[in-house]
């Protein structure tokens, strides 16, 4: 067991002295020091008596700092226990110390709570109460304290590893050589503990004036070592004075103090608290207090003031590192990293048969949303009419970047119910309640490591809208985004172009569905069309929209057609453009009706998979312009419903004036596109998407040779 | 002890998996059950998820128990004087109507 050496600087400390150092043999300290720097009263008696022989120093080489540093220098012990006169520790409190301090071995310095003594003043038996009680774990234990966390320490109770104390050593300040140590020991990489059990019992107890020239005395030691200046507002003051003055009733009330006696308290928080302000503002702005008064306001007469001392020149260049705890961010990509290490979760053993049950329990997972998002659209008109056919469904929030932590489940449901489609099931924010499933369906790559992890499904899918790793610069994220598709799950793709792709390059298992419209609301309306209205979905929030390109286009347009009247919408934000334009931020479904109907050509650009809103031009007999050569050649053909033009913005251009001006191909376009429209139904989707999870199933059991 | 013939054997299979079936069966209804009312909650509490109040954590704050009783007591009191009101209203009628 470490050997442990007590350091007590004294002077005319007699009242507890005698009852320190019984306290510190029960305590079971090898090695006691005093420091006497002139004493009159029975210090040294008290001192000889108790076995000790005291170290004296004359009054004027006593320095807080200094006078530590020699008693450290004396000891023989590993561990230095620096107490001050009056402070007698509860018993256990050395055995809590060595307890924290081989918790680990960069604990440089633990120190423990100040108790009040039974006749310690309220105010101060409840400032120590409540200020030490801020510093324990949360378990009530100790509390381990690195860079970047508090640097209190108090000499007062403090036990300190050799090894740090020679690294360090005390300043030789006059005051708050303990702060001074707490930050200089953390910026050296040292830690240091907050002990709650290594208890001593502890109060100065002083008359009110005594008090406001103690605190002037320390807020003088602070600012000489810190910097630190205490902020004065008459207003301020007084709003604290009586904040502190009911805390202080309050606390009295709650241990029982008579009426009378907390009467009398009153008076005396109510000065104890104003003028704690006033001296600690002036004790902090000692150097500018004229000397004889500073001398005056000091408790222990000191009439000089330092400027802030400086910490000393550190060796090395390097900044002090500042300490991370270990902590899961979520860039991590946690369950990504899980996935890699450990696999998938097992699926559970497939049932016969359970492909062809009438009733399944879906579960989808799907990434955070936005109002006017397409792809969550998608997925939610499927899911509220896989519930409509009688399946369990319930809807599963993986939020990687926490974007929706704000909004609660019932929140989030309703926001799927008022800006998508009805749903009737549960919402989930995260995984805490998951439960199992029949089959659990991951619908973005971000969504299909934590689907991987989940327990107690008979079957994984995965809905895929968009070939994803497209979305990304060569990163993390496109190399995870690829993976995701190399886990075996059964792949549902948005179009045949995205199952093609699926299957040719990452030798995945892949069905297709295609995007429905809600007919109720698309579909040639009764309102006047246009001839002069171009709409444009500038969505510039989502790259892969072209929105750049798009504005070029319709800026080439502008050049060659002034009068053409163009309207932006799909984004909240509008873009600041070359050409004046009209912008009608994110639309409700109805009002995108209304503008389809309206208007002369629609322009909608997907670098990826075809989406859905130029089906929903097309519906509303909108004829619009698309890229070539991309996904919506494989649905459409080069002259189907849509006009198709290279990804260039005269080309592009080029696209919107032939329908602007050539009326034979417009109405030949417009009338392919309802007919082409009409054939595809939300329905339609949910059944290929139902096909497709049945799939999913009836390949496990095969896999399996069941059923 | 005699070996069970293939078809007691098929028999004891189509047994198990129909009771498989059923079992299912329960399954799907128990989480359908579970869904609904889970789902019928997240809808009751949508004003209160929406404006971040978690009644829980509200009610063991300090205070909390003591604010519910006073209200309680209050609307007691409120309550009887309701009554009281009705009470004098009904005599007022009885005497009017005699009168």
């Amino acid at each position: 067991m470490s050997r442990v050496t007590a350091v007590i600087p004294v002077k005319d400390g007699e009242r507890y002295l005698a009852e320190l150092l019984d306290a510190l043999r029960r305590e079971g300290v090898d090695e006691l020091i005093v420091i006497d720097s002139g004493s009159s009263d029975r210090s040294l008696e008290i001192a000889r008596a108790a076995g000790v022989e005291p170290l004296e120093i004359p009054p004027a080489e006593f320095g807080h700092g200094r006078t530590r540093n020699l008693g450290a220098e004396r000891a023989s012990g590993e561990l230095i226990w620096f107490l001050t006169q009056d402070a007698t520790p509860a018993p256990g409190a050395l055995d809590a110390f060595r307890a924290a301090l081989a918790l680990d071995e960069r604990i440089g310095v633990a120190y423990g709570p100040h108790l009040p003594r039974p006749e310690t003043s309220p105010m101060i038996a409840r400032e120590l109460t409540e200020f030490f009680a801020g510093f324990a774990g949360p378990d009530g234990g100790p509390a381990i304290q690195r860079a970047g966390d508090p640097t209190f320490l108090s000499n007062v109770n403090a036990c300190y590893r050799r090894a740090c104390w020679e690294e360090v050593r005390f300043r030789d300040l006059p005051y708050s050589e303990d702060q001074a140590f707490g930050r200089d020991a953390l910026s050296a990489g040292w830690l240091k503990a907050y002990v709650p059990d290594a208890a001593v019992l502890h109060a100065h107890d002083y008359g009110a004036l005594e008090f406001m020239r103690r605190y002037f005395d320390e807020y003088r030691g602070l600012r000489e070592t810190l910097g630190h200046v205490e902020r004065f507002r008459p207003l301020e003051v007084l709003r604290w004075t009586g904040s502190q003055t009911t805390a202080d009733l309050r606390w009295m009330a709650r241990e029982g103090l008579p009426i009378a006696e907390r009467a009398r308290w009153a008076a005396r928080s109510t000065v104890h608290h104003s003028g704690r302000r006033v001296f600690s503002a002036l004790g902090s702005r000692a150097e500018r207090v004229p000397k004889p008064l500073r001398r005056r306001l000091s408790l222990e007469r000191r009439d000089d003031a330092r400027t802030p001392s400086r910490p000393p020149r550190a060796p090395a260049a390097l900044p002090a590192p500042r300490h991370v705890d270990a902590s899961r961010a979520h860039e991590d990509y946690e369950a990504a990293a899980r996935v890699l290490r450990d696999g998938p979760a097992a699926l559970l053993d497939p049932v016969p048969g359970s492909a062809e049950r009438e009733q399944l329990r879906i579960a989808m997972v799907v990434p955070p949303w936005q109002r006017g998002s397409g792809g969550h659209n998608i997925l939610f008109q499927v899911m509220s009419r896989l519930e409509r056919r009688g399946h369990v469904c319930s809807i599963w929030v993986s939020d990687l970047f926490g974007e929706m932590s704000d909004f609660w489940p019932g929140v989030l449901r309703r926001q799927i119910n008022d800006w998508f489609a009805p749903f009737d099931g549960p919402v989930h924010y995260g995984f805490d309640d998951w439960h199992g499933a029949d089959i659990v369906v991951a619908t973005g790559w971000q969504t299909v490591h934590p689907t991987l992890l989940l327990e107690g499904c008979r079957a994984r899918a995965y809905l895929v809208n968009d070939h994803e790793p497209e979305f990304f610069a060569t990163s993390t994220e496109s190399r995870l985004a690829a993976d995701t598709y190399r886990y075996g799950m059964h792949c549902i793709a948005g179009s045949p172009w995205l199952r093609d792709l699926l299957t040719d390059i990452y030798g995945a298992s892949a069905d297709a569905f295609n995007y429905g419209v809600d007919h109720a609301i698309y579909r040639p309306l009764d309102v006047p069309r246009r001839r002069d209205t171009v709409v444009y979905y500038g969505r510039h929030s989502t790259p892969r929209r072209a929105v750049p390109i798009g504005l070029m286009a319709l800026e080439e347009l502008h050049r060659r057609r002034p009068d053409v009247r163009i309207v932006l919408f799909g984004d909240d934000v509008p873009p600041r453009t070359a050409f004046p334009y009209e912008h009608l931020g994110v639309l409700s479904q109805p009002q995108l009706a209304t503008l389809f109907a309206e208007a002369t050509v629609g322009l909608c650009l997907s670098l990826t998979n075809f989406s859905l809103m130029p089906k929903e031009m097309l519906a509303c007999g909108l004829p619009c312009v698309e890229l070539s050569g991309v996904s919506a050649e494989s649905i459409f053909g080069d002259d189907g419903a849509l006009e198709l033009a290279d990804l260039e913005p005269h080309a592009l251009a080029s696209g919107i004036e032939r329908l602007l001006d050539d009326r034979e191909l417009w109405e030949r376009r417009a009338r392919a596109g309802i007919e082409f429209a009409a054939a595809h139904s939300w329905d339609r989707a949910t059944d290929e998407v139902e096909l497709g999870l049945r799939h999913a199933l009836a390949e496990r059991e095969a896999a399996l040779g069941v059923g | 002890m005699t070996t069970p013939t293939i078809e007691q054997q098929q028999q004891e299979i189509e047994r198990l998996r129909a009771r498989v079936a059923q079992l299912e069966r329960e399954l799907v209804d128990q989480a359908e059950r579970s869904a609904r009312v889970v789902a019928e909650a997240q809808e009751q509490l949508y004003w209160l998820e929406r404006w971040h109040v978690d009644l829980n954590a509200l009610m063991r704050k300090p205070g909390a128990e003591e604010f519910r009783a006073a209200v309680r007591a209050v609307r007691a009191v409120m309550r009887r004087l309701r009554r009281f009101g009705w009470r004098l209203k009904g005599y007022k009628r009885k005497l009017t109507g005699a009168s």
